[in-house]
């Protein structure tokens, strides 16, 4: 316990600088990866055959492969063309992995609404593409939160990969801080316990968002302790 | 106002309208009764090509609409349609529901497309309910939502597909109110209700329906208390 706590103080500003790194490539990678995910979901709910053919294969290499294949995969191969950093090569990789699950959670959400509301849309002359953007991707999104927070705490994690194309992040900080103080449980404790507030604090706010769109989304009337009080 | 020449639908194996004529005049109310899986609410929505027919024309307000070259959301803008299941949505509010399609289609200003929409809610009779969202409405309120939106949109016809059908008993008088009022007002109106209490009071002619074709029309008195063919007999003695 007393290493613990000798790694917390030797390490604790370090350590924070370490996961501003791996809160941006989690950021980065993730907005990145809900652009990707929503245009994939797009190519696979798409009656074109190509389009969907290539939806198919997307996901299924993604899903198919270890991210950190994928990632190896794509510094080694991408930086052979175009010189990217460690830290875009890594955002870049994260992004397309996290993309194919994105956008099965998209499909998935979008698919579930009503078929009633994309035809009461066409019905009042409303294209198709506007009735996706008015109606049904705002209705998609709201549904779509609980599993992309779940999402997100995967992306988090799946970011301490990147240690090994050498960026400097939380897990990185802690591979060479144990390789300095010969003390690698407790160092990798302390890491853990980095990741676990990130992920509980994370958890807390979409939980927050989730009980305010379940209030906007039906005026209040849903949840029952507004209306007990 | 509609005209509907050898219309045939078909869904996969499924034959579904069998060789529809109709025709609608300006200002006519016309109810489709027969049982379910008759055809009544294929035909309405082949009527706003919500479904295209294989074979057949519809001609609307005169012209021809041929699916593969005119603009279904032109054609779309002059026939409303209210469903059984009200189809609200659900993150708008009322106001919103009825002022979106005349903001983004027909690319009216906020304030003017706000102003109609609070016009319409009173014509419903539900003015003091405009910020409220559908979970928040009974159905018979949302039904009258969903009929306001439709009229948002200055349409020439009202398709009504079974729009009392999932609602409470006690509501379904509310919107046959309004459904009445509309038909006062001179517009033109096609209806699929098993409301023959309606179709007596409201309707100019009724059209009986029978597994994909219409085999009989008539005045609603006249088919009410003198049907002709044996199929429309049985069907009325089942739901009068």
């Amino acid at each position: 316990m007393i290493g613990i706590w000798e790694i917390l103080q030797e390490h604790f500003i370090p350590f924070l600088n370490a996961t501003g790194m791996t809160l941006k490539l989690t950021a980065v990678s993730l907005v990145l990866a809900m652009a990707i995910g929503l245009a994939v979901a797009f190519l696979k709910l798409s009656r074109h055959g190509a389009l969907n053919w290539v939806a198919h294969v997307y996901i299924a290499v993604i899903r198919g492969t270890p991210l950190i294949v994928q990632l190896m995969f794509l510094y080694f191969g991408i930086t052979t063309i175009v010189v990217l950093s460690s830290f875009w090569a890594g955002s870049l990789a994260l992004a397309i992995h996290a993309g194919a699950y994105v956008a099965e959670i998209f499909r998935g959400a979008i698919q579930s609404i009503d078929k009633g509301q994309m035809e009461a849309a066409r019905s009042l002359g409303v294209s198709h593409w506007k009735a996706m953007r008015l109606v049904i991707l705002p209705q998609a999104f709201r549904r779509a939160v609980p599993p992309l927070g779940n999402q997100f705490i995967i992306g988090l994690k799946d970011s301490s990969l990147v240690a090994y194309l050498g960026v400097a992040e939380l897990y990185g900080a802690a591979l060479s801080a144990q390789a300095e103080n010969f003390m690698p449980f407790e160092t990798y404790m302390v890491a853990g316990l980095y990741y676990l507030v990130l992920v509980l604090i994370f958890t807390v706010l979409v939980q927050r968002l989730e009980s305010r769109l379940d209030k906007a989304n039906s005026g209040g009337k849903r949840d029952t302790r507004t209306r007990i009080a | 106002m509609i005209r509907v020449r050898g219309l045939h639908k078909y869904f996969g194996p499924l034959h579904v309208l069998k060789g529809i004529d109709l025709e609608v005049e300006q200002s006519e109310v016309v109810v489709l009764i027969g049982p379910s899986g008759s055809g009544k609410s294929t035909l309405l929505r082949c009527l706003n090509f919500l479904e295209l027919a294989q074979e057949g024309t519809i001609a609307l307000l005169g012209r021809s609409v041929d699916p593969r070259k005119d603009d279904l959301d032109k054609v779309r803008e002059h026939v409303g349609m209210v469903f059984q299941h009200f189809n609200l949505f659900p993150h708008m509010t009322a106001l919103e529901n009825i002022a979106m399609a005349p903001i983004h289609v027909k690319g009216r200003s906020k304030g003017e497309a706000r102003t109609a929409a609070r016009e319409l809610l009173r014509r419903v009779g539900l003015a003091d309910k405009e910020g409220a969202y559908p979970a928040q409405l009974s159905g018979g309120q949302q039904q009258r939502v969903a009929i306001a939106r439709a009229l948002a949109m200055n349409p020439d016809v009202m398709l009504f597909d079974e729009v009392t059908s999932a609602l409470d008993p006690e509501l379904v008088g509310e919107v046959l109110q309004v459904m009445k009022d509309l038909a006062k007002s001179g517009m033109t109106m096609v209806v699929v209700t098993h409301e023959m209490g309606f179709a007596r009071e409201v309707a100019d002619r009724a059209v009986m329906m029978d597994d994909g074709r219409i085999i009989e029309e008539a005045p609603p008195e006249r088919l009410f208390s003198d049907p002709s063919h044996e199929r429309t007999q049985r069907f009325l003695s089942q739901v009068l």
